[in-house]
């Protein structure tokens, strides 16, 4: 027998497993931080409360929700590769007449599915509070997130078992040593450059949340980003051993 | 060809389906120390070949397999299945494998499990019930089958992994100790298995401590130690060495009669005795002078097999 392995019919198992381990997660996490931080806050504005930009609770809102974002990307590439790796899953997985880089990169896109669907579901929540929050803006946010540091995790996943730790360690670093040396005109504010463009966030979860624009140099450097980690970890993935 | 004469029946010699060339690999730590697991391994396997692997633990037996499957790159020397670089092949056709580690997600259904496995094989919807149908039963697993991976014992998740290894009709199947875990009635089934998968056009590998096992179900056993192959043994009895072997033989009547025929016979026993002969020719004569003399012979039951003897020495084990 020589018939290949019906990876695009596997896909449904691997969006299954998005949903029962990682998906219904993200939605429980995303609605009872919205819930905590928002429902306070209506209660005691009351008749005050208003949906829409100029209310005082947009930014906390922009905040919360670029937050939730990167939090469900951190989630859902937790041990994306290294998990099968480290409990050898891998071994049945692909003995069958699979290709590993075209399962994982199927895998990274249904999860990434995944979470724009939890994004959507999340940000029809908030739209009912907050009629001015768009979905279909937020869940554009979400995409361009989950391509920027999902790269990386995917990255990390396939080179090093502390997937999670690590990318949650870059991505915070990154902040704290552009926000230290990025400004210095020294040899470190150009080594910080080679860094995750995590300080351009804040500007294009502004302006794309909030009116579905992005700066275009913004938006290709978090891309490009992401896309050159995930490049990377394809590599890795084809020309290292599967095995650990 | 002679790799493969011990154990080829017809004209034809069978064609090469595996071949290990001068296959080395190096494990390195990051302080620059390397453990050499598999050194200089040579080999080739026929079609239709059941090659045994044996050896010590640590001997390099798994490396050598996740090699076989592309899982681990050689670190000198290549693999190649039907001619294709190995991970190539395993990519493009598959492999039946069942791994000494039966890894599988423990939250996944048995059934379940079988059910993906069936479509990452690319067997088409229509068949995938009545193959896992099929595994199921072959391996018992009927009343595991809603059960969760983590609720099955030890034996039952070997059974699962043995099912997953034969949801295709693989033309190549690799068996990493098999009966690991299995109860006797198991083992026993498990071989009956082997025994039919055997066919002209299927290769299998099965790596195992049992040598027992492996002088009932392969052709040859490749012996390995510290990563070398050390010797390739034919098991089949038309081999049996010239050399001095002993056996312990049983006699339900005329014992008194047994040290005409074997002047060293030992009394090992009520009824029973060991003998030393010079090969299984003296053996023979000796027995049938004494069924020829009226004695009831019970059993002849070598100390050590072929393999036994020839794995001791070749581990350095006396």
């Amino acid at each position: 027998m020589t018939s290949r392995g019906r990876l695009a019919k596997y896909s449904l198992w691997q969006f299954r497993d998005f949903v029962m381990e990682r998906g219904i997660g993200i939605v429980i996490i995303g609605f009872l931080w919205g819930y905590v931080m928002f429902e306070p806050l209506r209660r005691t504005m009351g008749g005050q409360w208003r949906g829409d930009q100029l209310s005082p609770v947009w930014v906390i809102l922009l905040q919360v929700s670029s937050a939730v974002a990167s939090l469900s990307v951190l989630i859902a590439m937790n041990g994306l590769v290294s998990i099968d790796r480290k409990n050898g899953y891998y071994r049945f997985l692909f003995s069958k007449p699979v290709n590993a880089l075209a399962y994982y990169a199927q895998l990274f896109v249904v999860y990434m599915v995944g979470v724009l669907l939890a994004m959507a579901l999340l940000s029809s929540l908030a739209h009912i509070i907050f009629p001015a929050f768009s979905i279909v803006n937020f869940v554009i946010y979400s995409a361009l997130i989950y391509i920027a540091m999902g790269g990386i995790g995917f990255f990390l996943s396939v080179a090093i078992r502390y997937d999670w730790l690590t990318l949650a360690a870059i991505w915070l670093g990154s902040r704290v040593l552009r926000g230290v040396y990025g400004p210095k005109n020294d040899w470190r504010s150009k080594a910080v450059e080679l860094l995750p463009p995590v300080h351009r966030l804040d500007d294009v979860a502004n302006s794309l949340i909030g009116n579905g624009t992005a700066a275009t140099s913004d938006v290709v450097w978090l891309l490009g980003y992401g896309l050159l980690f995930f490049a990377l970890g394809l590599v890795i993935l084809r020309y290292a051993s599967l095995a650990d | 060809m002679d790799f493969l004469s011990p154990t080829s029946n017809g004209d034809r010699a069978p064609a090469i389906v595996i071949e290990f060339k001068n296959v080395g690999k190096t494990y390195k730590s990051l302080l620059g120390n390397s453990v050499k697991a598999v050194e200089e391994f040579s080999l080739v396997v026929g079609e239709g070949e059941i090659l045994g692997i044996a050896g010590p633990n640590g001997a390099g037996k798994t490396t050598l397999i996740a090699m076989m499957l592309g899982f681990l790159r050689p670190t000198t020397g290549s693999i190649e299945i039907n001619g294709a670089p190995a991970r190539q092949y395993v990519e493009q056709n598959g492999i039946g494998y069942l791994s000494e580690l039966i890894a599988i997600p423990s939250k996944w259904r048995a059934d379940t499990a079988l059910v993906r496995y069936a479509t990452l094989a690319g067997l088409p919807d229509a068949e995938i019930s009545g193959r896992v149908g099929y595994v199921i039963e072959l391996l018992g697993l009927e009343e595991h089958r809603d059960k969760k991976v983590k609720a099955l014992s030890k034996g039952n998740l070997q059974r699962l992994g043995l099912a997953q290894a034969l949801l295709r009709d693989e033309k190549i199947l690799v068996l990493d100790e098999p009966t690991h875990g299995l109860d006797p009635v198991w083992t026993q089934r498990f071989r009956d298995i082997v025994e039919d998968l055997r066919r002209p056009d299927r290769t299998m590998l099965i790596a195992s401590h049992n040598l027992d096992e492996l002088q009932r179900l392969a052709d040859r056993v490749a012996i390995i130690d510290r990563g070398r192959l050390q010797r390739l043994v034919a098991t089949g009895y038309e081999q049996a060495p010239s050399a001095t072997t002993r056996f312990r033989i049983a006699v339900a009547r005329g014992h008194e009669m047994v040290r005409a025929a074997f002047p060293q016979a030992e009394v090992a026993g009520r009824d029973e005795f060991d003998v030393t002969v010079h090969g299984i020719q003296e053996l023979n004569s000796a027995l049938a002078n004494l069924i020829a003399q009226g004695v009831l012979i019970a059993s002849v039951v070598p100390e050590r097999s072929v393999l036994e003897q020839q794995f001791r020495e070749a581990v350095g084990e006396s």
